[in-house]
């Protein structure tokens, strides 16, 4: 610790610490405009001037200098307010003082200092700049005019996000922050630039003139997209979230959002939504009231309870705790029936049942904050990026901070394996378990296995012929990677899960959880197995139990069911198989023969136009309740704006319909998180005024065990191509399609090939092609690019148009042809 | 006893012969001085009404009269896609004017405000611009 003075004040403070840190740490505020604590110093705003006394005669920077022991600050004097004046009259000079017009108004660091330093007169004069505004991408509007190159956009994007969208180019007065070749943006669109610009010369298109930054009440919550579990804070005026607001305080993330988290807000005050129940009459949906709705819906479920094996439902792990504890409750105790499930029946298993099997809990082992904290990653597949951004932002950080080396192992290349050191290691399609079980068995082979660890034999037989031949890598990368897991310090393996990863499922867990095990890498801060629940409470949903315990259907199962006849009343909440099960034609089919089907859903989407009952629920903006996101942080969301027409939570829903069949009955649903406290283990002591804003992750208890896992083998089909199947990086599951921000920039499906195949096949960027499997046919447009290895094709799975469902069926790779239409 | 009576009557008669105060009103009209705060108006340069949207005015308003919505033109810039004052909840006080930083609004003389519905209350952008 160092001790030095400001202002009289007598503070003590980390050596790394500078004097901007240390006034901070003792309350005193030093205006700053290029500074950010995300990022590197940079001092070049001047802004922050400051007095020390061993240093008299010249002003020092506060955001850049060290801080010694004894020194003596003066933060306010004279001499520094005038320097201050002079920095911000110099800024004035050029700013166009169009604040009227600037969506950055009341939330300008520029504004808001001038008007401090009252600097209401400027003693120089000077022409504006007269840039050409940047209109053309859909998302961030930048007019150069008002920048006054702090240089954070460019820092941001190059430090956390490691895209590098923007530089300075250009000397002198004509400096400018460019673009590639001084061209329009054409980047992820993560916004981080937008969150960070102090004036507004990088503005959101979607929020664009929408509303004053003081007339916006600011709601703090927790994003409803992917399970990272990213906290945001909702800017509502008028009933309506019209944006995102950047808070560098909140979360693990610091305010970090991705391009969903930040402008796909749009789908809570969709004119899509649904705003009265329908019920079907003479074969069509027509609007009902919410007693006729809800009496049809629980007169079908009464009956139901005769026969609960006929009583089925699937519910979405976007809905709350307190709503999947509900849902838990009244299906398998109130109706008695076990065939529950969500996702798909395949993207929980790696939890439910990989993680149970190797470390004995449902849950992820390890959590976020162990990226940074490891020394070594071994990500599963590049998508990791794409399904998580804002982990991926804390790899970017881990790698270029903090010296983590990453190791992926992936059928294809991504923005992960650009970053520097990050080696790569290409596999074909469907191999992860046999190159795990490949990497196990290079460890014992090096003799690197931990000492003592049980079941090694059974292990050791079981891994006996996984050789790297057959995970189609060559044996001295397997080598390499196994001997740099093993003697690494701390070394983490992320695995993403989710529909879009069939081939991500118990046994990958298990295999995955073996090279830990075996290393002895787990159960201490920074290594383990780091399962990434695909929606933002995948991990609460098996919390809550919504997978079969006992002899119940699955979903798959459920599918079936409902084919056979053998599933007659079908309850489903938010989930949307049409698009996002496997085979889209068999689920048709088999909701087309189900009895009843009633959804409950914020869209009339696929699913919902084949129901008997459409109840409108709402959205994460409209209720209360906790998300449980990966890596097991529980949080607090927080109710907005009022449900949108006559809408209602899925709490509402179930409830009613649970007091109806005589179940329980809840007041709130804060009742309900009390009585999962009260009986769901891991909850055990947790409240919800406990958890604040900040959650809380809730701890687990290892018992780590060998489990051998088969490896499927790929059998590659001569002639076609490997068809992967994945999430993109501006969408999550098929909700974000409502959202504005995630559609002008990936409107349509897609499917990505390799140069080589696309010329092979004379396809260009941009052609409709057909994609064939035994399955069935679709068509989207061609991608063409070297992320894909030759004789792959990736296409992601949330377009309801061309789903890629369509000619898929459940199996890790399926093998399609391609050709131009 | 009587003199203050003579007194009082001297006033009154006095006054018989005086111009009177009260103004004949509506056949007299009133003199409405500088700075009277009337009816509002939206000013008008190059075709367009000035007003940028900025918001300041419903900002400002102590009555919450005035409801602006914002769209962006083709030229991408910012204009009032709605200007509405609630003339029943207007305190005339005229804050409106003096938050304006582009010299948009104007209070007039009008001061007949007198109708027959509340709708014609709501003063819309096309009746505020109507007073050039």
């Amino acid at each position: 610790m160092v001790n030095l003075t400001i202002d009289g004040k007598q503070v003590a403070v980390e050596k790394d610490a500078t004097i901007y840190d240390a006034a901070k740490a003792c309350g005193i505020k030093i205006p700053i405009l290029c500074h950010d604590k995300k990022l590197h110093p940079f001092g070049g705003c001047r802004m922050c001037l400051v007095e020390v006394e061993q240093m008299k005669g010249r002003l020092i920077p506060a955001c850049t200098t060290p801080v010694t022991e004894g020194m003596i600050v003066q933060t306010t004097t004279d001499e520094i307010v005038k320097a201050r004046k002079l920095v911000l009259e110099l800024l004035l000079l050029k700013h166009p003082i169009d604040c009227p017009v600037c969506d950055a108004a009341g939330d300008c660091d520029l504004q808001n200092l001038t008007y401090e330093y009252k600097v209401n007169m400027n003693r120089f004069v000077d022409e504006k700049f007269n840039h050409e505004i940047d209109y053309e991408n859909p998302l961030i509007e930048r007019d150069m005019n008002r920048c006054i190159h702090c240089g954070k956009c460019a820092r941001i994007c190059d430090e956390i996000v490691s895209y590098g969208a923007y530089t300075f180019i250009n000397r002198g007065i004509e400096a400018k922050m460019g673009t590639e070749f001084d061209g329009p943006l054409n980047c992820e669109f993560c916004g981080s630039c937008v969150s960070v610009c102090p004036v507004g010369a990088l503005n959101s298109r979607p929020f664009k003139f929408k509303a004053r930054w003081w007339a916006l009440q600011k709601t703090k919550s927790v994003c409803s997209y992917c399970g990272t579990g990213c906290q945001l804070t909702l800017g509502t005026k008028d009933g309506k979230v019209l944006t995102t607001i950047y808070d560098e305080n909140q979360g693990f993330h610091n305010g970090q959002l991705c391009t969903r988290g930040r402008f796909g807000y749009q789908f809570v005050n969709s004119d899509k939504r649904l705003t009265a129940p329908l019920v079907r009459r003479n074969g069509k949906l027509q609007e009902a009231t919410w007693e006729e709705a809800l009496a049809e819906v629980t007169s079908r479920l009464a009956a139901g309870k005769s026969d609960p094996a006929s009583v089925a439902a699937l519910a979405t792990a976007r809905l709350t705790n307190e709503e999947l504890f509900l849902f838990g409750k009244l299906f398998r105790g109130t109706i008695g029936t076990d065939n529950i499930d969500h996702s798909a029946g395949y993207a929980h298993e790696a939890l439910t049942k990989g993680a149970v099997a190797s470390f004995g809990v449902a849950a992820s082992p390890a959590e976020i904050a162990d990226v940074q904290k490891s020394s070594l990653l071994l990500v599963v597949k590049s998508d990791a990026y794409e399904t998580h951004p804002v982990v991926g932002f804390e790899i970017n950080l881990g790698v270029k901070r903090k010296g983590v080396a990453l190791r992926i192992v992936s059928d294809k290349k991504g923005k992960l394996t650009r970053l520097p050191g990050a080696k790569t290691t290409v596999h074909a399609p469907g191999n992860e378990v046999a190159l795990f079980n490949a990497l196990c068995k290079s460890v014992i082979d090096q003799g690197l296995a931990a000492e003592g660890v049980a079941g090694l034999d059974a292990l050791k037989a079981a891994v006996a012929d996984a050789t790297a031949e057959k995970a189609g890598v060559s044996a001295e990368e397997i080598a390499a990677i196994a001997k740099e897991f093993a003697s690494a310090e701390k070394a983490l393996i992320i695995l993403p899960i989710g529909q879009g990863y069939p081939g991500h499922n118990a046994a990958l867990a298990n295999a995955a959880a073996n090279l830990a095990i075996l290393t002895g890498q787990y159960g201490k801060e920074g290594a383990g197995l780091l399962i990434m629940g695909e929606k933002n409470n995948s991990q609460g949903a098996v919390d809550m139990g919504i997978y079969p315990k006992g002899t119940g259907l699955n979903a798959a199962a459920i599918i079936d069911g409902c084919a056979s006849g053998n599933v007659k009343t079908l309850f489903v909440a938010g989930e949307n198989p049409v698009v996002s099960y496997p085979n889209r034609k068999k689920v048709e089919k088999a909701l087309e023969n189900v009895e009843f089907m009633v959804v409950s859903d914020l869209f009339l989407t696929e699913t919902a136009a084949m129901a008997d009952v459409v109840l409108p629920a709402v959205s994460f903006a409209e209720k209360s309740g906790t998300f449980t996101s990966l890596g097991r942080r529980v949080q607090n969301v927080r109710k907005a704006i009022p449900a949108i027409g006559l809408a209602k939570s899925d709490f509402e829903i179930l409830n009613t319909i649970s007091q109806a069949l005589g179940g329980a009955r809840y007041n709130n649903q804060g009742e309900v998180f009390t009585e999962i406290a009260a009986s769901v283990p891991a909850y055990k002591g947790l409240t919800q005024a406990g958890l604040k804003d900040e959650g809380a992750v809730y701890p687990v208890a290892l018992t780590a065990k060998l489990v051998p896992a088969a490896a499927k083998a790929a059998a590659p089909v001569a002639g076609k191509l490997a068809l992967v199947t994945g999430s993109a990086l501006y969408h999550c599951g098929t909700m974000s399609r409502f959202g504005e921000g995630p559609m002008y920039v990936c409107p349509d499906a897609y499917a990505e090939l390799n140069v080589a195949d696309a010329a092979a096949l004379k396809i260009a960027e941009g052609d409709q092609v057909t994609v064939t499997s035994g399955t069935g046919a679709v068509q989207v447009a061609a991608k063409v690019g070297k992320r894909v290895p030759q004789g792959v094709v990736f296409s992601p799975y949330h377009f309801g148009e061309g789903s890629v469902n369509t000619i898929t069926d459940g199996a890790e790779v399926t093998y399609v042809s391609v050709a131009k239409k | 006893m009587i003199m203050p009576l003579i007194k009082g009557l001297q006033i009154t008669i006095s006054h018989m012969f005086k111009k009177p105060v009260t103004l004949q009103y509506p056949t007299e009209r009133p003199d409405v001085k500088p700075g009277f705060r009337g009816l509002h108006a939206l000013n008008v340069s190059h075709d367009k009404a000035k007003c940028v949207a900025c918001y300041l005015c419903p900002t400002v308003c102590p009555a919450k009269c005035i409801t602006v919505e914002a769209g962006e033109d083709q030229n991408h810039d910012k204009y009032a896609a709605k200007y509405e004052i609630d003339m029943l909840r207007c305190i005339f006080c005229g804050y409106c004017v003096e938050a304006c930083p582009v010299d948009a609004i104007r209070m007039t003389e009008e001061f007949e405000l007198a109708n027959y519905t509340r709708a014609d209350f709501t003063y819309t952008k096309d009746r505020l611009l109507e007073k050039k």
